[in-house]
């Protein structure tokens, strides 16, 4: 452990200072008092380690022999992380406060989640993954059911960690066998062992273990069934966590494993993540239709969604790979504005979720109902809203890597997921019910809402730029 | 055409009426610019880059076709924003429209003049949403919201088949860029992927263009307002497939699946829906099947492909925009005014309406391709094309000529019967309408009569560089003519005025025969439409309540299943099981003690399914765990048997204690499902064991091993390796371990010290909360 070492993991070691003196801080003064103060401050911190990431990063850093990677991959799955993390909790505190949940916990169990993120999408060893990947997931367990009075919330984080902890099983059992057939669990190690020619057949066991694992954690199907149930229990500014930020980090390392340990063998995993790809899209585009809640829409939305990442996964190049990095960037920002309006719902004071209380929302918010439209259309991926460019690229990427059975799959999906986002466009713009929403919306909502939307419109110019950084990353990657 | 729009005077619709009618005013007079260039033969391509990554270009390609197309849309566009000024102008949501309206222009402005084929499946989608919005514009109708989600399902479903399509062809041609890919058509023609690439092109025209079997859609559209039935589902949108299919002629035509696919689809589109036309008692709904056909025909004429066909269907591209988008002027100001579209209700409404009238009676004699019109040329060009092709392609004939007949008496239908006659009762007494609304009927009605009389202008504007560029050959001479000669298109001319006329004479007991007819008919695509969409429906409802059912026990059945099935297929795949293993050598090698642990083990294992207590359950877990403990130790590997039996017994006391305090549950009801779960145990077990055989097979990598054998004597004074490990090697990380397992013994001392006085305080209050 040198210097060199610690330097690496600086943005970790600050947000893991800061989270236990925060800990500290709230027990030993006013608690809940100021959890709001504490949770603008966490957001705060991930805003200028998103900053400092972004701006100081350079060129590939490796620390502790290996088991840690700082690349321009890593530091473009953090920075997504930790802004989609920051977004999330300003956005979040009114709805909190509002359902009595704004507890002192809340930003110190994301920030521990958000470094095991931070954990898994630089991880360059099997260890440094596991441990990364269960600090995330145990702070979401507990998150998950932060209402502890609520039945739905602590069944969810019940379910959650159930589910979890058996997918965990899979992946070490996975990492084990591994290990036994390569000798090593660095990345690094294994990508020497698995290049040549025909894999060993426990080291492909392995394989199938562990990616068994990391699609659960990405809800890809068939290991999404917790994803709708904890959705909807929790409490909505944790489910818009849960759909934004793990995310892209369980979709980072996925790619990191299958790429940096498995690079060597690209056509042994390629077809699994296309299956993995094709039954999440359809499962997510067909189950969502019959949806009454909208969280559980957006929990079907989010498993079709992952499908389509990892249409740029199994294309198996750095153009897929890119293409994936783009259409995550893309779908978190979507998800944050989604979940920024789902967040204030309101009913006679009183949070919803049905869809149907979305009736003629137009006619009462034109702004808000133009801004949900736009994410609605971006989200079915109907052009020229960057939703689109995001489909185009992974099937774009697919093609060109002679996937084409995919790709025309990946459209049939997409156009039966179109149906239910405009099913609530329909809905807002044609409803009949004159009773709907009447709830005041906060103004980090409501830029959140209306920021996401307008960067929907805007990006369609050039993307932000961030073909480049992802093109960068995916570079790396598959060095 | 290019009239100013300062001349509209503000109170109609205020500034959003005057700028929408300027806008397209403007375009159609830069559109206007282009004609000599293009007329002389050399189409200009300029362009920029859009997202380069992604090979996103947006480029623009103006030649005949496109300039064509581009000045339809402008130039109708003009008329029918005048139009809409009055016709809409009171409606408090008039600036809406206009939004709509305008977005739809330019997105069908770039679908024609885009080169890039992304690009312009970037503004395919958005005439699709431009024109889901308008037909849904009446939004407290229940029905043209239905229309409007048909509408944006089919033709949106099509359209992502043509993105399919176009990612495929981008990839065979090696380049997005149409302008290149035009230029490739043999390669493309011989590629292996030509026919997806062909069928994807095709659901995505055929869809847009109402093509049967997908035609359903667009009778339905005509729930929008008028000026929007006649601009987007007569003149252009509707047109959109049409260009498609002749934009990529040169590249994917001339096949014998590309001449059979559009001759059958368009044949039968144009016959069916001409027969359909006489049914209707809607004179709207005539005019939106009339538009069918002729979608059809324009199908059909770029499926024949030949020289002369290309050339017939540039002229009646043009001659049914102009006269068709006129008659649903037409109609759009007799409903204004009186209130009614039906043809049983209107009668002699001439002497009420002269302006209206003469605007649709021009437009209708075109429809019936009477001369000296615009309509007559087409017709003629129609035959001409047909009867040159083989004697065995006669039908084709035919079927125009069947077309030709009832589109005369349509066109009788819509315009003699209304206003001609004793004037008649209608719901508003009848009366003229403003000027904005009956001149611009008038003067599509010019340009048909002017294009009829000087038929060289239109040759050489339109007609000739269109051709040029949809045959894809620069040297074929157009030539288009009123009159020349009496030829055999001639007389059949004559022969369908005869008949027309016979047909419109009879046209009432026809209607209420053929109304009978289709009411006998079982297929039926409306409601088939709906089957879809509730099948759908239930299909997600099903796959919800077997897949979602917030059971836990099956959300691990499923995870297991896939399990089973993904280990099973690999270990099937890779030809796995081939186990050289001496079973029975191993079998007997086996002695008392292990025997003995194997039963507890499986003893524990079967008690903890069982047995019907929780605390039963926990504690027999824990027998399983210390038995796999006890085999460590059987083969000499201490101290995971301590950490297993250290993990084991803090784990079954921590949940004992927690099950204390929960409450008891009765029996689990549903044990049906015990024989599957234990079926699935039994094959996930199995499965797990053979690929430990398998795993066994293939050799462990052994440097570790090799490398601990040779290092723990010299380097640390051991000969046990494992012991050395644990005190040398890794020192620090069993210092790690034991403080972990401190920390976690502390927890579970204050979670015991817990117990003794109750919840915490929060809990209770919590509990008070709920």
């Amino acid at each position: 452990m040198t210097a060199a070492d610690l330097a690496i993991i600086l943005p970790e070691i600050v947000l893991a200072l800061f989270a236990m003196g925060a800990m500290l801080a709230a027990v030993y003064t006013s608690k809940d008092a100021m959890a709001a103060a504490l949770t603008y401050g966490t957001a705060t911190v991930f805003l200028i380690m998103a900053f400092y990431i972004a701006v100081t990063g350079d060129g590939t850093r490796v620390g502790f022999g290996g088991m840690f990677i700082d690349d321009a991959f890593a530091r473009f799955a953090k920075v997504a992380i930790l802004l989609s993390a920051a977004a999330v909790l300003v956005i979040g505190v009114e709805a909190m406060e509002k359902s009595d949940l704004l507890r002192f916990e809340y930003p110190v169990l994301i920030t521990l989640s958000v470094i095991g993120m931070m954990m898994m999408v630089s991880a360059g060893d099997l260890i440094a993954l596991y441990m990364g990947l269960e600090l995330q997931s145990l702070a979401l367990y507990v998150i998950a059911s932060l209402r502890r009075d609520s039945v739905r919330s602590t069944e969810a984080g019940l379910k959650y960690f159930i589910l979890g902890a058996l997918s965990s099983g899979l992946l070490l059992y996975g990492a084990s066998l591994v290990y036994g057939y390569t000798g090593t669990t660095l990345f690094s190690g294994i990508i020497e062992t698995a290049a040549g020619g025909e894999m060993a057949l426990g080291l492909l066991f392995g394989l199938v273990f562990v990616m068994a694992g990391l699609a659960f954690k990405v809800s890809a199907a068939p290991f999404h069934m917790w994803t709708p149930d904890v959705y909807e229990g929790a409490p909505t500014p944790i489910t818009a966590l849960l759909a934004t930020a793990p995310k892209v980090a369980a979709m980072a390392l996925f790619a990191r494993v299958v790429h940096d340990a498995f690079g060597g063998a690209v056509g042994d995993w390629q077809q699994i993540v296309a299956v993995l790809a094709v039954a999440s899209m359809f499962l997510g585009a067909i189950a969502a239709i019959g949806q009454t809640d909208i969280k559980r829409l957006m929990a079907y939305s989010s498993i079709s969604h992952m499908g389509f990442a990892l249409i740029g996964l199994a294309a198996g190049t750095a153009q897929g790979v890119e293409a994936m990095l783009i259409y995550m960037a893309i779908y978190v920002t979507m998800n944050i504005g989604t979940f920024a309006f789902i967040m204030t719902m309101e009913k006679d004071r009183r949070h919803v979720t049905e869809i149907s209380a979305l009736s003629s929302f137009a006619s009462r918010e034109p702004a808000k109902a133009l801004a949900i439209l736009v994410l609605m259309f971006s989200l079915a991926g109907v052009p020229p809203l960057v939703g689109f460019f995001g489909k185009y690229a992974v099937l774009l990427a697919a093609v060109d890597a002679g996937m084409v059975w995919l790709a025309i799959a990946g459209v049939i999906a997409s156009v039966i997921g179109a149906y239910y986002y405009l099913r609530i466009v329909y809905l807002m713009y044609f409803g009949d019910d004159r009773e709907g929403l009447d709830g005041q919306m906060g103004t980090a909502a409501y830029i959140g809402l209306v920021g996401c939307a307008a960067l929907m419109l805007l990006g369609v110019i050039n993307l932000f730029g961030l073909e480049a950084p992802a093109a960068a990353a995916a570079e790396v990657l598959l060095r | 055409m290019a009239s100013s729009g300062e001349a509209v005077p503000r109170t109609y619709g205020g500034p959003a009426g005057w700028i929408s009618v300027a806008i397209p005013a403007a375009l159609f007079a830069y559109f206007l610019q282009f004609v000599p260039v293009i007329a002389a033969g050399t189409p200009v391509v300029v362009g920029f880059d859009w997202v380069a990554s992604l090979d996103i270009r947006l480029s623009v390609l103006i030649d005949g076709l496109s300039l064509t197309f581009a000045l339809l849309i402008s130039g109708i566009g003009t008329l029918v924003t005048l139009y809409s000024t009055k016709y809409l102008g009171e409606h408090p949501e008039y600036p809406r429209f206009v939004l709509y309206l305008m977005m739809f222009m330019i997105g069908m402005l770039g679908l024609v003049l885009a080169d890039n084929l992304i690009a312009l499946f970037v503004f395919w989608e958005i005439t699709t949403i431009s024109s889901y919005l308008l037909i849904g514009f009446t939004s407290d109708e229940a029905k043209s919201r239905r229309s409007a989600l048909q509408a944006l399902l089919v033709t949106g479903t099509g359209g992502l088949a043509l993105l399919a399509g176009m990612i495929l062809l981008g990839n065979v041609a090696g380049s997005f860029e149409l302008s290149v890919i035009l230029a490739q058509g043999d390669m493309i023609r011989e590629h292996p992927l030509y026919l997806p690439i062909l069928i994807l092109f095709l659901a995505g025209a055929f869809t847009k263009s109402a093509q049967f079997p997908f035609h359903f859609w667009l009778p339905n559209a005509m729930a929008a307002p008028t000026p929007v039935s006649a601009y987007l589902h007569s003149a252009t949108m509707v047109k959109a497939g049409v260009y498609l299919m002749a934009r990529v002629n040169p590249a994917l035509g001339e096949t014998d699946v590309w001449f059979w696919t559009l001759i059958i689809a368009g044949g039968f589109t144009t016959v069916f829906a001409s027969i359909l036309a006489i049914r209707q008692t809607d004179i709207k709904q005539v005019l939106a099947y009339t538009t069918l056909m002729a979608l059809g025909a324009l199908t059909l004429f770029i499926g024949v492909g030949t020289a002369d066909a290309i050339k017939a269907m540039m002229i009646f591209l043009v001659v049914h925009s102009l006269y068709k988008a006129a008659l649903f002027l037409m109609i759009g100001i007799v409903d204004h005014e009186t209130g009614t579209r039906e043809a049983e209700v209107l009668r002699g409404l001439g002497r009420k309406m002269p302006l209206t009238f003469l605007g649709g009676a021009i437009a209708a004699i075109s429809m019936a391709g009477i001369p000296p019109l615009f309509g007559f040329i087409g017709k003629e060009f129609l035959y001409k094309a047909g009867l040159e092709l083989d004697t065995a392609m006669i039908w084709v004939t035919g079927t125009i000529f069947a077309a030709s007949v009832l589109m005369f008496a349509a066109a009788g239908i819509s315009v003699l019967r209304p206003f001609t006659g004793p004037l008649a009762d209608t719901p508003r007494p009848a009366h003229e309408g403003p000027w904005a609304m009956w001149i611009c009927p008038l003067i599509l009605g010019v340009f048909s009569l002017g294009f009829g009389l000087f038929p060289d202008t239109a040759e050489a504007w339109l007609i000739a560089p269109g051709t040029w560029a949809v045959y894809g050959d620069y040297g074929y001479e157009v030539d288009i003519y009123l009159f020349r000669e009496v030829n055999a298109a001639f007389v059949l001319s004559l022969v369908t005025f005869a008949a027309g006329a016979v047909v419109y004479a009879f046209h009432r007991p026809l209607r209420d025969w053929l109304g009978r007819v289709f009411e006998a008919n079982p297929i039926k695509f409306d409601p088939g439409w709906d089957r879809v969409l509730d099948g759908l429906k239930a299909l997600a409802g099903w796959q919800t309540r077997l897949l979602q059912s917030g059971v836990l026990q099956k959300y691990i059945f499923v995870i297991f299943l896939t399990f089973a099935v993904g280990v099973g297929a690999t270990i099937y795949l890779k030809d796995a099981l081939q186990i050289s293993v001496d079973l029975r050598a191993e079998y007997d090698a086996l002695s008392f003690k292990v025997w003995a642990v194997l039963i507890f083990i499986t003893a524990g294992a079967l008690l903890t399914a069982y047995t019907q207590s929780r605390m039963a359950a926990v504690a027999a877990l824990g027998v399983v765990g210390i038995g796999v403990a006890l085999i460590f130790i059987m083969f000499s590997a201490p101290d995971v048997a301590i950490t297993q039996l250290l993990v084991e017994t803090l784990v079954v006391v921590l949940v004992a204690v927690a099950m204390l305090k929960l409450p008891h549950l009765g029996l689990t009801k549903d044990r049906g499902r015990r024989p599957l779960h234990a079926a699935l145990a039994l094959t996930v077990g199995t499965l797990t064991t053979l690929v430990l055989f398998a795993v066994l097979q293939s050799d462990l990598d052994r440097r570790l091993t090799d490398y601990f054998e040779i290092a723990s004597w010299p380097e640390a004074f051991g000969r046990n390796i494992v012991n050395v490990i644990l005190v040398d090697f890794r020192a620090l990380d069993t210092f790690g371990e034991i403080a972990v397992v401190v920390i976690a013994a502390l927890a579970a001392y204050a979670l015991l010290r817990g117990t003794q006085y109750g919840p915490p305080r929060d809990e209770i209050e919590g509990e008070e909360r709920r």
